[in-house]
């Protein structure tokens, strides 16, 4: 047993304080305001304080930490990604990861377990090797595999689908794809920015922003008002609702994408399986609970509600590849809200309103981006310019026809 | 069976059918209607189960299904319940997550170290140093989970059921039964659903001595028997509500769904447990399941016990289980008022009582396999002034959460209500109700009045009735639940979660650090996340956190309730998995010609034939040469196939493709190319005029469905008029091709083939094997060729017929395969292939394709704010020499300029007609002059070197195929 | 939302739709700035709205207009394109 415990045994009193402060008040005036207490929000206010020295700054979260897609994502990590663009920037975000237990001094349970993205036929192998030769091209850990070497790794599947699809014929295998704990992800960065000065004010709804001569000059919240010449929106799924306040029109359209649990099982999926073609993820968590997921419910819709036709769906799909699992039992199902983009690369960085900054776009990828996300936003804040990794994702790239292409590798992608 | 008691009216057990079965390795013997928990339990078996974390003995504690104590598997499924596992002869069962069986398992050693693993203790040790953090994993990973999967398990494909009805009513007990009955006597189609065996709920457990209420029971039933558009189903839990009275009822057998224009939730309430040391361990039970045992399974739940109630329930209880002759003694927190009627009678039957007393400790055996004694103190007094009374059972009735799951996941929203200290709805929307326990009524007649009242509200919103509706009854008795069954001040080994070995010192550590609001906490405890979701564990943990935070429990809020609300099989919600698989006509020919099938998108197709000793390039590279030499047959009948009809059909296709063909004449091809509203490539076809407003044009056998649909909206939007017709169904096409294809033809059609008759790009419409067929002229395969498209129901004998008339030529079929490289050879791009979801026409070198001068088309005016930017890459033809084959780039390796990517190969073809190989590639426009030395990177990180040519590569003078 | 009114073949499973998207208004591409037409073209009002949207019933063929609320999943009213003043 690692010593750190040993003190929750021999102390009287439990030996943990708070760890993050929940302020009384709003300050009359902050050098930022970051809208949405999720992992965006959360680690871009702690690299703001850590690398950029500014801790004048308040995170407005509506509801609850991580209550968004923080917390209802799959946790998957991985780079594995088609354009040089999105694979460096998520190889950033990666290697964040990879020592974020450490930087925070909290185990988010950062655990490599190798990604499979399965392929059923030529065409879908063929973009599974446009996305390795780019991720090598970047040192990226990604490779084609066949179906021996799947089947080995994951002697439950049946790489045949039980007759009911076309057969796997092969996959992009990304040893270093992960899953982690969502939620320490939040909490983590909320210490670490709590403990640098930061304020986290959660249950604080922002209701207008007030913008004027085309900059931004406070912020409307159903706690009173705040002034400020910087805001950043990083709300994912309320994207929409945000930049509606400032009259910013963005490509972003919201989707319900839905996930399900299993009930706790002994250890037996070691790896993330991803079946574009069954529309189908899914790992094991340490828990021993299947954490599964589809595709994005099929129209825009702004409500976290759950539909029987994903459950049927997935269960289905899942039986195609596992047919072990038919009596294996679905304990709970939900769903988080999407904001898609139409090249689904994010939509980062500086807007044509003065102090305004999103972080959206996110779609299904949010989560693994957490670290780079709140690193590069941070950047972009401070100096009031793209941060040289997502120059690419600016909001203007639709204007130019100038889009990132990530969707050409995906119709599911986790 | 030592502790099964006499006979008893409503029991659920048949005496008769005595069933052996093995639990633990261990033959015990039932009788057929008991599930293993009460079979196990009449053996005088107490440990059933072991707790997730600490390894915790653990026994009966709802006897509903609201706990996951004692969860079985029998080496082909896991995670089975206990509690609703009916036995069966021969069942052979072991508890799951164990080493070394229940009674030894090695891992009960976890409990020695549970006060150096705080809540969430694994987020704060483990992970430095860094490489220590996979061991620690593996060891945590290995611990956690329950059941284990059975690799050789297979999953038989279940059916679904669809049924509809006016009303449904969840759940058959006494405020259920009245609502069925009251509106379908208003003529209301009600589908009545209970998750037990028998109707009746409550009445048969909690009320089950009383004879007023078996009267009541009785008269219920036999009203809902008359009742012909009354329909039960019994052993069917309601797994979740979707919305717009979309319902998953599960039989165990199989998943119903459900659609009802109303329903009525009549669910009940879940008994609660209350927070003491040692509250989890065999013996402590809720007076519920004690009833359970008593009324339904006729087994003695103990011989001695301490009653803890805080209400009526419990002395109901109390006066039950004394009269099984169990000894009773009766603690009862409250200490104000006049005791009530059940409390006179318990008192009368000699039945001990003791008022303002909590039980604070259950008191363990050795080995925590039951207990022995209860510490009771005085409320609000130290521990020291504690005494002990001997027992073997704690019986604990001190409340009652609603059975929400169901209102939650429809919308309702709850408010909490002093007078019953419990959450009851507040607001509902239209077309559900909510009835009896459920909806805040306790009171067996107020139930049955609440139930009456429900029904008629729903009969009235469904139309069927105009009377008056009933107000809903007031809550005058005692308060069913405690406000704060919380006994215990130090906190641990009182567990709030038993599903997660959570106790209430955990609850107190998370609020302490922060984890303050309920949310938080759940995710943070992990309150309410393990198998029974929270059913025993998020009332009390409201409750605690309220108190810690100062709050009212409607400050604190709860947590919201999402499906299911049993865990259900994969099996059942997958059902019979249809997946929809579509063939052409000639699909059985092909499998007779030893074709290998392959799917495309939902089509199957012929990849290429087999023929023996020979491979699979050997033989595409010999069906492609036989089409360039001789002549061959392919299946495109997956090819989309739309007619466009109306005066506006010219200027309609003008404005979808880029090309032009108002200027085109009757009985002319001309290619079309597609793109969206931002300029991107989204279809390719052919697009022959057969009449002067009469187009019929071909479409991507992917592409078609989505492109016939935005056909149909543009048609729309345009305002135009014009008819569309999808035949992709039902025409077939085939695709006749080689310089012998004209003699195999003509063999077949009196139409004259003759190429000043029917030149290059023209289309005709005629007879071939005495079907009519629309003939096209295309060469997109690069020879002499005819695509012959006829009825889908006359495809298999066109195929014969051409097939037979070739014979002389040798015509061979070829597949998919063949036909992809002679395309290439041709240079034509194939899209969604050589272009991906961001390719325009410049990029893709089909600017020729765009007709001049056009004004408007699909994506026109996006392409013209794209051609004003520089172009960043190019479809180029790439060549190899013919000793490279060994080493050749396959499809989307990269091209390196400079140690920069500078394009992707799209199209490969190592073995070719033309001796060697060749492909297709995306370039930067720097790089196409043909000539140009580029570098592809191939697997392993080797650099290979080919040359940009121009294409086609075959015949550039296209003499061959005109 | 679980079912949907075509108003062609009245309530139909969900299952049986396809959604289209939000109807916008195409501005006169001759007339339109580069920057008028990127906004039509990659742009979409996405914030909560009751929002007219194109959806198509899959077995008939047939486009129409909803009327639908895109938080509550609610559907005001179906009606063919240009057709929504006329009453059923």
């Amino acid at each position: 047993m690692p010593h750190r415990l040993l003190k929750f045994g021999l102390r009287r009193h439990y030996p943990e304080p708070r760890m993050f402060r929940a302020p009384a008040e709003l300050k009359p005036e902050y050098d930022v305001i970051i809208i949405g207490g999720g992992g965006h929000g959360l680690a871009a206010a702690y690299y703001l304080a850590k690398e950029q020295g500014i801790t004048n700054v308040a995170v407005l979260e509506k509801g609850y930490l991580g209550g968004g897609g923080t917390g209802r994502n799959t946790a998957i990590i991985r780079s594995n990604y088609l354009t040089p663009e999105g694979a460096r920037f998520y190889q950033a975000s990666v290697e964040l990861f990879q020592d974020l237990s450490r930087e925070l001094d909290f185990n988010m349970f950062y655990s490599e377990r190798g990604h499979f993205t399965l392929a059923h036929s030529p065409a879908s192998l063929r973009i599974q090797r446009w996305r390795a030769a780019v991720n090598q091209h970047l040192g990226i850990d990604s490779e084609v595999v066949g179906p021996e070497f799947i089947k080995h790794a994951v002697p439950e599947i049946d790489l045949t689908c039980g007759g009911h699809q076309a057969p796997v014929c092969g996959a992009l295998y990304h040893p270093p794809g992960a899953i982690a704990r969502h939620d320490a992800v939040a909490w983590g960065y909320a210490r670490g920015a709590d403990r640098r000065g930061v304020e986290i004010h959660q249950k604080t709804a922002v209701n207008d922003i007030e913008i004027r001569d085309g900059a931004v000059a406070g912020v409307h919240t159903d706690r009173g008002y705040i002034k400020t010449r910087k805001v950043l929106s990083a709300v994912a799924g309320w994207t929409t609702h945000i930049t509606d306040m400032v009259g910013l029109r963005t490509p972003l359209v919201i989707h319900p994408l839905q996930a399900l649990v299993t009930e706790p099982l002994k250890p037996w999926l070691d790896n993330i399986v991803v079946s574009a073609s069954l529309h189908l993820y899914v790992s094991q968590s340490s828990r021993g609970e299947l954490v599964a997921g589809a595709s994005l419910d099929p129209y825009e819709l702004i409500s976290m509600r759950s539909s029987l036709d994903f459950a049927e769906g997935l269960s289905a799909h899942m039986l195609d590849l596992f047919p072990c699992l038919g009596d294996v039992t679905v304990m709970r199902q939900w769903a988080g809200l999407c904001d898609m983009t139409p090249d689904f690369s994010p939509i980062m960085g500086t807007t044509p309103i003065r102090g305004f900054y999103i972080d959206a776009g996110w779609g299904t990828w949010g989560f693994k981006a957490t670290p780079i996300s709140g690193q590069t936003m941070a950047a972009t804040v401070a100096d009031n310019q793209d941060h040289e990794l997502i120059q690419a994702f600016n909001l203007s790239r639709f204007g130019r026809f100038q889009l990132v292409g990530e969707k050409g590798a995906a119709s599911v992608g986790h | 069976m030592n502790k099964r008691l006499p006979p008893c009216a409503g029991e659920w057990i048949d005496r008769n059918r005595t069933i052996e079965f093995r639990f633990e390795g261990v033959t015990y013997q039932g009788y057929a209607g008991d599930v293993l928990s009460s079979a196990l339990w009449a053996n005088g078996v107490r440990m059933l189960g072991r707790s997730f974390k600490y390894h915790r003995p653990r026994g009966i504690y709802s006897l509903a299904g609201h706990d996951a104590n004692v969860m079985v598997e029998n080496g082909a499924e896991t995670n089975l319940r206990g509690d609703r596992l009916l036995i069966t002869p021969g069942m052979d069962v072991r508890a799951v997550n164990t080493v070394g069986g229940l009674r030894r398992d090695r891992l009960r050693v976890t409990e020695w170290f549970s006060r150096y693993l705080p809540v969430g203790f694994y987020y704060k040790a483990f992970h430095t140093p860094r490489r220590m953090f996979p061991f620690y994993e593996r060891q945590m990973r290995k611990a956690a989970g329950l059941g284990r999967i059975n690799p050789s398990a297979t999953s038989p494909h279940t059916p679904k059921d669809y049924a509809f009805c006016d009303l449904l009513v969840v759940g058959g007990g006494p405020s259920g039964l009245s609502a069925a009955i009251s509106a379908a006597e208003q003529g209301v189609q009600v589908l009545l659903v209970d998750e037990n065996p028998q109707l009746g709920g409550s009445f048969l457990w909690q009320h089950a001595r009383n004879p007023d209420a078996r009267r009541e029971l009785d008269d219920l039933l036999s009203r809902a028997g008359e009742l012909e558009n009354l329909s039960v189903r019994l052993n069917t839990q309601a797994g979740g509500y979707y919305s717009d009275q979309w319902i998953a009822l599960f039989d165990g057998q199989r998943m119903t769904k459900l659609r009802a224009r109303a329903t009525l939730i009549a669910s009940g309430s879940i008994e609660q447990p209350a927070v003491f040391e040692n509250n989890d361990l065999p013996g402590v039970m809720l007076a519920s399941a004690a009833q359970r045992l008593l009324h339904l399974y006729a087994v003695k739940p103990a011989e001695s016990v301490v009653v803890l109630t805080a209400n009526d329930d419990g002395y109901r209880a109390a006066v039950d289980l004394h009269a099984a002759g169990v000894k009773v003694h009766i603690v009862d927190p409250r200490d104000t008022g006049e005791p009530s009627g059940l409390a006179q009678a318990a008192s009368a039957a000699g039945i001990s009582i003791q008022t303002g007393t909590v039980v604070q400790k259950a008191i363990p055996v050795k080995g925590k396999s039951g207990i022995c004694a209860a510490q009771i103190v005085r409320t609000g007094e130290a521990r020291a002034t504690s005494s002990q009374v001997e027992c073997d059972g704690i019986i604990v009735s001190t409340g009652w959460a609603p059975n929400a799951a169901l209102l939650y996941q429809a919308g309702v929203k709850f408010r909490y209500a002093e007078q019953v200290e419990q959450l009851v709805p507040r607001e509902i929307p239209s077309a559900i109700f909510a009835a009896g326990r459920v909806n805040g009524v306790y009171e067996l007649s107020d139930r049955i009045a609440d139930g009456r009242r429900a029904g008629l509200a729903a009969a009235a919103c469904l139309g069927k009735y105009g009377g008056e509706i009933p107000s809903a009854p007031i809550h005058q008795g005692v308060v069913p639940s405690h406000a704060y069954p919380v006994f215990s001040s130090a906190g641990n080994k009182a567990f709030v979660d038993f599903d997660e070995d959570l106790q209430l010192v955990d609850i107190v550590n998370a609020h302490q650090e922060g984890y303050d609001n309920i949310e938080l906490l759940k995710r943070y405890s992990t309150a309410g996340m393990g198998p029974s979701q929270g059913k025993l564990a998020n009332m009390n943990a409201v409750r605690i956190l309220a108190k810690l935070n100062g709050k009212s429990i409607d400050e604190t809020g709860t947590t919201t309730s999402r499906p299911f609300y049993q865990p259900v099989r994969m099996a059942l919600l997958a059902g019979r998995r249809f997946h929809p698989l579509r063939r052409t006509p000639m699909h059985a020919w092909h499998v007779t010609a030893n074709a290998e099938m392959i799917h495309a998108g939902a089509w199957m197709r012929p990849e290429y034939y087999h023929e023996e000793q020979k491979s699979r390039s050997a033989l595409i590279l010999a069906e492609a040469v036989h089409v360039r030499n001789a002549v061959g047959l392919i299946d495109v009948g997956t090819l989309g196939k739309i007619y466009v009809h109306g005066p506006d059909a010219a200027a309609f296709l003008e404005r979808i493709y880029t090309g032009r063909f108002s200027n085109q004449r009757v009985g002319r091809l001309r290619y079309g190319l597609a793109c969206d509203e931002t300029g991107v490539i989204v279809e390719d076809g052919v697009v022959a005029r057969v009449a002067a407003d009469q187009f019929y044009v071909t479409a991507t056998s992917s592409g078609v469905a989505a492109f016939y649909r935005e056909l149909q909206r543009w048609a729309i939007l345009f305002g135009m008029d014009v008819q569309l017709v999808n035949a992709t169904g039902h025409l077939t096409a085939m695709n006749l091709a080689g310089p012998q294809s004209r003699e195999v033809l003509e063999q077949l059609t009196d139409l004259d083939l003759a190429h000043e008759s029917f030149p290059y790009l023209g289309v005709r419409e005629a007879e071939v094997a005495g079907v009519p067929a629309v003939l096209m002229r295309v060469g997109f395969v690069g020879e002499l060729g005819y695509e012959i498209h006829v009825p889908a129901s006359y495809g298999l004998h066109v195929w014969t017929a051409i097939m037979k008339a070739g014979q002389a030529a040798k015509i061979r079929p070829f597949g998919l395969e063949a036909q992809r490289l002679l395309r290439l050879e041709k240079g034509h791009f194939i899209v969604g292939h050589d272009t991906d979801a961001l390719t325009n026409p410049f990029e893709a070198d089909a600017a020729w394709a765009i007709g001049r001068g056009k004004s408007y088309f699909v994506g026109s005016r996006s392409l013209e704010i794209v051609r004003r930017r520089p172009l960043t890459r190019r479809l180029a033809g790439v060549v190899f020499s013919e000793d490279q084959r060994t080493e050749l780039p396959q499809e989307c390796h990269l091209v390196i300029h400079k140690g920069d990517i500078a394009g992707r190969i799209t199209s490969i073809a190592p073995e070719t007609t033309l001796g060697h190989p060749i492909g297709m590639a995306f370039l930067h426009p720097d790089l196409c002059e043909p000539g140009q030395e580029i570098t592809v990177r191939i697997d392993g990180g080797k650099a290979v070197q080919c040359r940009v040519a121009s294409m086609p590569f075959y015949d550039p003078e296209h003499t061959r195929q005109g | 939302m679980k079912s949907l009114r075509c108003p062609i073949n009245g309530p139909r499973p969900l299952q049986e739709f396809q959604y289209g998207g939000e109807l916008r208004e195409m501005p006169d591409p001759d007339a339109a700035s580069d920057e008028e037409w990127a906004d039509y073209v990659f742009h979409r009002n996405g914030g909560p709205a009751v929002k007219r949207e194109w959806w198509y019933h899959v077995p008939s063929g047939t486009w129409f207009i909803a009327e639908r609320d895109n938080q509550s999943d609610t559907v005001v009213r179906t009606y063919l394109y240009g057709r929504e003043t006329v009453h059923e």
